[in-house]
């Protein structure tokens, strides 16, 4: 019957249950609820149209039920999302901060200095973290979003920029001093922004090409005065990183997706 | 008579696994089983009934098995487990204990 193929297709597609096999065994089960339910209404005398409303009827709203095999399977559901987000991040963050060490690499070369002790430098360390920052900041964000119903990312970003004031007041407080990478973080909820809301691609080759490096060379001409080839380097490593990070807000969700659906099908929970 | 769907709730738990203490059963037999016994004064709904037996079984209460009826029909019977055996007597004794002492502040003057 159509109509019951239907409901229960809505009930196991909306149940954001994690694991597939799982969702396959609720669709057995309703189907065999249904086959009982049909040939006892048949057995009874009842017209098939009838009994196809007497099973809606009886189902009810497919999205409550839906609800609460969502809320059964919520914690599973978590873990694999913080697994997925846990692996985006490493990923995501190792390949923007192989490109940052490779462009720094490539820069020391042509300028004739120690290839070793630029990469090694504290400053080297300074970008990884706000590298890994910027990647956690923007899956964040886009994580965040799904469980507002409007305004989802202003809504997204202002939670996470409670959860790193609470996190600097926490540091303050504590007198820990810890090098919290704000600039990262700042950087991830920025180019989640240009995803979402700056679509002509004119606009965001201006961003990458333009805005992102003059915003990295005006701080560091505030902490410094710097030299014609010093500034010419860092706008081309602040150029590649935002080229970067231009291509990480491309393959972010594609690769959530891929680790998602890989983690369901794999899920051990089930 | 409609029973507040509030009423109900805390006690899905208590009734599914009082009616698999009898014996195993399948969901569609359950509904049926609730129906029978409360001389159809609640029904639960799938909705209901299926997310509940799912949120046992997660908890250990009680455990579920496929098998095929003798007209072919592939069916999922739940069982008890110890767990939700001792879980079942415990979630009765509460609840004689519960429905005494509201009854008591009823029909108190």
């Amino acid at each position: 019957m159509r109509s019951t193929d239907e409901l229960v297709d809505r009930i196991v597609s909306s149940s954001k249950i994690p694991a597939r096999r799982r969702r396959q065994e609720i669709r057995r089960e309703l189907c065999a609820h249904i086959e009982d339910f049909v040939a006892a209404a048949r057995a009874a005398g009842h017209e098939q149209n009838e009994i196809e409303k007497r099973v809606l009827a009886s189902f009810g709203d497919p999205e409550q039920i839906a609800r609460g095999f969502a809320w059964v399977y919520r914690y599973q559901r978590r873990r694999l999302r913080a697994i997925a987000f846990t692996l985006s991040t490493v990923l995501l963050a190792s390949c923007l901060l192989a490109l940052a060490l490779a462009t720094q690499a490539g820069l020391a070369f042509s300028l004739g200095r120690p290839v070793m002790k630029v990469i090694a430098s504290p400053h080297m360390a300074i970008e990884a973290l706000d590298i890994v920052a910027s990647v956690a900041a923007y899956l964040a964000v886009a994580s965040l979003e799904n469980i507002f119903a409007s305004h989802r990312f202003l809504k997204a970003a202002l939670t996470l920029a409670v959860i790193l004031a609470t996190l600097v007041a926490i540091d303050a407080a504590a007198g820990l001093h810890m090098a919290l990478p704000l600039f990262g973080f700042a950087t991830g909820i920025f180019f989640r922004a240009v995803k979402l809301f700056v679509t002509p691609t004119v606009a965001r080759v201006a961003i990458v090409v333009v805005c992102f490096p003059l915003i990295g060379l005006g701080l560091a001409l505030l902490r410094a005065p710097l030299s014609l080839p010093a500034l010419t380097s860092m706008y081309a490593s602040w150029l590649v990183l935002g080229m970067g990070y231009q291509l990480m807000t491309h393959l972010a969700a594609r690769l959530d997706a891929a680790l998602m659906s890989g983690l369901e099908r794999i899920h051990a929970g089930y | 008579m409609d029973i507040d769907s509030q009423f109900l709730k805390g006690s899905i738990g208590l009734l599914l696994l009082n009616l698999l203490s009898r014996k195993e059963m399948y969901g569609y037999e359950l509904l049926q089983e609730v129906s029978r016994r409360s001389a159809n004064s609640f029904e639960f709904k799938e909705g209901t009934l299926y997310p509940a037996l799912h949120q046992l079984e997660r908890k250990g209460q009680i455990k579920s098995e496929w098998r095929r009826a003798e007209n072919g029909r592939e069916r999922k019977y739940y069982a008890l487990t110890t767990n939700g055996r001792s879980a079942a007597a415990k979630y009765e004794k509460q609840w004689h204990h519960l429905t005494g002492a509201i009854a008591a502040i009823l029909e108190s003057k």
